[in-house]
């Protein structure tokens, strides 16, 4: 068992498990967008079933994550061809993901190699709604951009609400 | 001919590969590390000693067990504090989860693609899904080890100063045996897989430095050792290092009895090879490795041997845990006082150092870290400047590969050192 489900204490059986991950590196501006989200949903008390992972920079390791759940929505800062701050929810199969396959470094390793990765190995994942947000910039430096900060409040919105309506489908069926 | 491969890929950190030849002479042949100095030294000064392992653990994610240990020893040695043998033994086990881990991901994830002629481990697993499979099982194994004992996979939050805050059980440690037993298959197919490569053929004999100890394999404690001669108790340090300045690298170079030395698994195996687990030395054997080793690229090989030496030894450490019995110990209480220590592991790049000064608070006054990949550095740049002639009537795309490999075989890890490395022809 992952240490990350050990250290939420949470059952991942549940039809109701909702798993919420953020990406990225808090030192790299906008980057921190994932794992604010995070703390955000930490400070405001997840509601039921719901598990939200700070994964950091994990890499590859976050294939492991994936594994074995069955709905994942991840906040991660992309370049989604938006004004800063504005972002897109979209699902793996409506996108593109850029990965690097050929000039691949752990550090870089990103949501793209990880997906390449399982595709390329045959393996299930969960099923995945991704917030891509528009960064300004992506930087050495603590804290959000003005513009990401004020998107925050919606995005986090936008984020339960996902989550309520995984739920009652969950429940519907 | 000019080879300027700005950023090298596949290692960890950013470093470039400079090659200028001109009428077949070199005029320059330099690895640089052009990463920003990273300052765990400055962050632990006025720091409590218990908080000590846990910043400098930080400044690597992939031997983040190494940093901690070594750090513990450095505070315990200042502080008086004596680990029990349970400690021992459970800091050596979650040591050799961190080797396998560490090890797998270099050689299956890193130098793998090199000779199984892909970019990445990514298009590996559409041409070699099993080969990739079993590295991603071999590296769930370590990551669950290393989370079991030292509470997380990486950063282990259960180690402190003197022992565990929490202990693993011994139901599992008995499943976690199950699954190192199980994982002998996945190692012989590892050796079997890596005795196939066509390794380069490039011989330089080098000064070869590590731990050593009279009972076992080396990697947490002992004396250092250099493969001409000398021998040192950890506290010299500073005459086996000797930390130089060069400008066109953030990393410091060292230098011992010559203008430079290796560590790393390769320079273990070459000190300490007759204490391997005898099946280590089997997978030796087949992977053509017989001290002493002097083709650097072959320390890939050596981290292979490494992982069936620390699977076995994993097997009897668990062993001789159940046959104690896990006992319920809490870390000792600390007599605070003033005092130096300096701690040293052999981590999966090579020999680390941690020296701290205490105040009579506990308080760190000062430190100084020397991690594997900067004692390289040196010795890398002496290779390249051998291996450049050498290879010079070679198409300049195989150039650039052959120097990139010779990089990645290093196993550097800049991210620790100062951090990215790229190639590229100008």
């Amino acid at each position: 068992m992952s240490e990350w489900r050990e250290a939420n204490g949470e059952s991942s059986d549940s039809p109701f498990a909702v798993l919420v991950i953020g990406l990225g590196n808090p030192l790299r501006g906008d980057d921190g967008v994932g794992p604010r989200v995070v703390q955000e949903l930490h400070r405001r008390g997840l509601p039921e079933g719901v598990t939200a992972l700070d994964v950091g920079t994990g890499g590859l390791d976050l294939l492991r994550v994936l594994e074995g759940r069955k709905h994942v929505v991840l906040v991660d800062a992309a370049d989604v061809g938006r004004e800063p701050g504005q972002f897109v929810r979209f699902r793996p199969d409506q996108a593109r993901l850029v990965f690097a396959g050929d000039r691949l470094s752990l550090h870089h390793a990103g949501l793209g190699e990880v997906l390449a990765l399982a595709d390329a190995l045959g393996r299930a994942l969960p099923e995945m709604v991704i917030f891509g947000v528009q960064p300004a910039e992506v930087a050495w430096g603590e804290g959000l951009s003005p513009a990401v900060e004020a998107t925050l409040p919606i995005l986090i919105d936008a984020v339960l609400e996902e989550i309520n309506s995984k739920q009652r489908a969950t429940s519907d069926e | 001919m000019n080879i300027n491969v700005h950023h090298v890929t596949r290692v960890e950190g950013h470093g470039n590969i400079v090659v200028d030849t001109k009428n077949g002479e070199i005029k320059e042949c330099r690895f640089e590390v052009v990463e920003a100095p990273r300052f765990f030294e400055a962050f632990v000064r006025g720091r409590p000693y218990y908080e000590l392992s846990h910043i400098t653990s930080r400044i690597c994610g992939i031997c983040s067990v190494g940093h901690a240990t070594a750090s513990l020893r450095a505070t315990e040695k200042a502080l008086g504090v004596e680990p029990s043998e349970q400690t021992v033994l459970l800091r050596k086990l979650n040591f050799h989860g961190e080797m396998i881990d560490s090890h797998v991901l270099h050689t299956y994830y890193l130098v793998a693609p090199d000779f199984l002629g892909v970019g990445s481990v990514i298009p590996l697993a559409a041409t070699h899904r099993p080969v990739v499979e079993r590295a991603l099982k071999i590296k769930k194994l370590s990551g669950d080890l290393c989370a079991l004992i030292g509470g997380r996979h990486t950063h282990p939050c259960a180690m402190a100063v003197g022992g565990f805050t929490h202990l693993p059980t011994e139901a599992e440690l008995r499943d976690m045996r199950a699954r190192f037993v199980d994982a002998r298959t996945d190692m012989d197919e590892t050796v079997a897989l890596f005795a196939t490569l066509p390794w380069p053929e490039f011989e330089r004999e080098t000064e070869y430095v590590s731990l050593k100890k009279d009972d076992e394999y080396a990697y947490i404690d002992g004396t250092v050792v250099t493969s001409d001669g000398f021998s040192y108790p950890i506290e010299d340090y500073r005459k086996v290092t000797n930390e130089e300045c060069v400008s066109f690298s953030t990393a410091k170079w060292t230098h011992h009895n010559r203008d430079s030395y290796m560590v790393g698994a390769l320079a273990r195996l070459n000190n300490n090879f007759d204490q391997l687990h005898p099946r280590a030395m089997e997978a030796a054997a087949k992977l053509g490795l017989k001290p002493i080793v002097t083709n650097p690229f072959l320390n890939s090989a050596a981290q292979v041997v490494e992982m069936v030496h620390c699977i076995e030894d994993g097997i009897e450490i668990i062993d001789e845990l159940l046959t104690r019995g896990v006992q319920p110990e809490e870390p000792p209480a600390v007599d605070l006082k003033a005092g130096e220590g300096a701690g040293s592991c052999d981590v999966p790049r090579g020999i680390l150092f941690h020296n701290y000064v205490y105040d009579e608070g506990g308080r760190c006054v000062s430190a100084n870290c020397i991690i594997p990949t900067n004692q390289n550095m040196a010795n890398l740049n002496a290779d390249m400047k051998e291996l450049v002639p050498q290879i010079m009537d070679k198409p300049q795309d195989e150039i650039r590969l052959m120097l990139e490999m010779l990089v990645r075989a290093y196993d550097p890890c800049i991210s620790c050192s100062a951090h990215f490395l790229t190639v590229e022809f100008v």
